[in-house]
């Protein structure tokens, strides 16, 4: 397998006097399904845009693929692609023309084989002619979620996916990202602790912008001494305030 | 390759929105039988000819551009709203393909806006028994393509530095503003003062009047016209590219 590890080193970055991610270290394997967890302004979605190189850390480093996100950020670009918190479609494209659409500016080999794979991975047969805003919001979430999936990237991001989705259609979407395990390496956060556990090989707790704790689910379990990880998150984020408390 | 996909997407977007052909395409059609119809209803001792076909033509052609401005803005303040931007900054994609990118489509729209204007034209002057040349019109088409580009690159400045409500209101000042300071319905000569002060510091009147003696070959003060047309063309180019890639950062969701 090629190498789609991430390294992240001391990455930050600050917004005026709010420091959005402190000194972020963290190693993710190539292939691993790595769960971001964190409660809400946690850094979560400024990691993952500091590592798609939308935004430039103030200090710190990161290796995608072995590419630096600072100085070698068009290699890193090609082969990454991410589904952003909010939903990115083109309104006025049909859901088959914004699949085209990203597979073309990423040029992929075959594209059309590649646009016939998501469609099916996704089950977008029944809307693929309708124009992207017309469109529930779970469905444009599929449909941007597939854009990402169909440049078949060596590291995705997916950033809250199943936001906004309906039972069924998050089951659907856990299917699918399980099917995508160890052929990508993949960063995804997210507010649903049983997705986390169910789907992650690793998961990093982040509060106020630092790293808390990294591991299994039930290494994070014993690690908070708890059975339940809904309440071994509570816990590890719970403590972390205690400490900055106390300072 | 990547600015012609770019390019492709934002002349669907801008064909699937129905205002495009009312404003675009179907306004100039509009204006140019209305004007007509008035010039016929003034009598000929009147001695006016600013509302005759040929001089007609290339005044809407201009004031139609205008409304290509307004396109160009709420293209991109659109886009700005919303996350897609965002997925594209992540692409492979450099500035300077989104910007030709959006600046083609456009383009292309404000030519066919043109080749429009002139062809009806054509026939309200067959109809009217006005002489008019093909290659004059031709000719004006062609001198009006820096226009059509200072117009797109205002509006996508506009549409860089202002969101998709206050870009549209922009630039329906400068729509008003363009119809009356490019002497489109008055004989700005004749006005003279301080009004033809500033309409000569304006680039309208100067589109207007280009394309006006073009289609009647006429090579009076066509060097003045152009300088001013390309200066203002060459700043607002600068200042759309400035702006976009400023804001490239900025508006990641
Ligand atoms: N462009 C910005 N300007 C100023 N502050 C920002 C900006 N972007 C993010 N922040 C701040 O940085 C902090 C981290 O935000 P971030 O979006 O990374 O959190 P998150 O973990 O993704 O949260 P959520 O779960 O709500 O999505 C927050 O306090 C947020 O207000
Ligand atoms: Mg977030």
């Amino acid at each position: 397998m090629e190498n789609s590890s991430i390294e992240i080193k001391n990455l930050r970055k600050t917004y005026g006097s709010l420091t959005a991610v402190n000194d972020l270290s963290l190693n993710i394997g190539s292939g691993e399904l790595f769960g971001l967890l964190g409660v809400n302004g946690a850094g979560k979605t400024t990691t993952i845009k500091m590592l798609s190189c939308l935004i430039k850390p103030d200090s710190g480093e990161a290796f995608l693929g072995g590419n630096s996100i600072i100085t070698q950020s068009a290699e890193v670009k090609r082969i990454i692609n991410l589904s952003t918190q909010e939903t990115a479609v083109a309104p006025k494209l049909t859901v088959r023309e914004n699949l085209e659409f990203v597979a073309d500016i990423y040029g992929v080999p075959d594209r059309n084989a590649a646009v016939e794979s998501v469609i099916k991975d996704f089950s977008l047969e029944s809307v693929l002619d309708r124009k992207a805003k017309t469109l529930s919001g779970g469905w444009q979430r599929k449909v941007s979620i597939a854009m990402a999936l169909v440049t078949s990237p060596r590291i995705l991001f997916l950033d809250e996916p199943t936001l906004g989705l309906d039972v069924l259609a998050r089951r659907e979407l856990w299917t699918a990202i399980k099917a995508l395990k160890s052929r990508m390496t993949i960063i995804l956060t997210t507010h649903y602790l049983d997705e986390a556990e169910a789907l992650c090989d690793r998961i990093a707790v982040m509060t106020e912008g630092c790293l808390r704790a990294v591991g299994t689910a039930d290494e994070l379990k014993a690690m908070a001494g708890k059975d339940d990880f809904e309440e071994a998150f509570i816990e590890i984020a719970e403590r972390s305030k205690r400490k900055g408390a106390a300072l | 390759m990547r600015t012609i996909i770019f390019s492709k997407r934002n002349l669907k977007e801008l064909l699937r929105d129905p205002l495009s052909y009312v404003f675009c395409l179907g306004f100039p059609i509009v204006m140019l039988l209305i004007m007509t119809i008035i010039n016929n209803s003034i009598p000929p001792e009147a001695n006016m000819t600013i509302f005759r076909i040929d001089n007609l033509s290339g005044g809407i052609a201009v004031f139609g551009l205008s409304f290509v401005m307004l396109f160009s803005a709420l293209l991109l303040s659109q886009d700005r709203t919303g996350a897609f931007l965002t997925r594209l900054y992540a692409s492979p994609m450099k500035a300077s393909e989104f910007i030709a990118g959006y600046y083609l489509p456009i383009l292309l729209l404000a030519a066919a806006q043109s080749v429009i204007t002139f062809f009806a034209s054509f026939i309200i002057a067959a109809v009217d028994g006005v002489e008019m040349s093909i290659s004059g019109a031709l000719l004006a088409i062609v001198s009006l393509i820096p226009t059509s580009v200072m117009f797109i690159g205002f509006g996508l400045l506009f549409g860089s530095l202002f969101n998709s409500n206050a870009a549209p209101g922009l630039c329906s000042i400068i729509i008003s503003g363009a119809g009356v300071l490019g002497g489109i319905w008055m004989d700005v000569e004749a006005m003279g003062g301080g009004f033809r002060d500033v309409c000569m510091a304006l680039p309208f009147y100067h589109s207007v009047r280009l394309s006006r003696n073009v289609m009647a070959g006429v090579t009076d003060n066509m060097g003045t016209d152009l300088l001013i047309i390309l200066a203002y063309m060459a700043a607002s180019f600068i200042l759309s590219v400035r702006a976009f890639r400023r804001n490239m950062t900025k508006d990641i969701k």
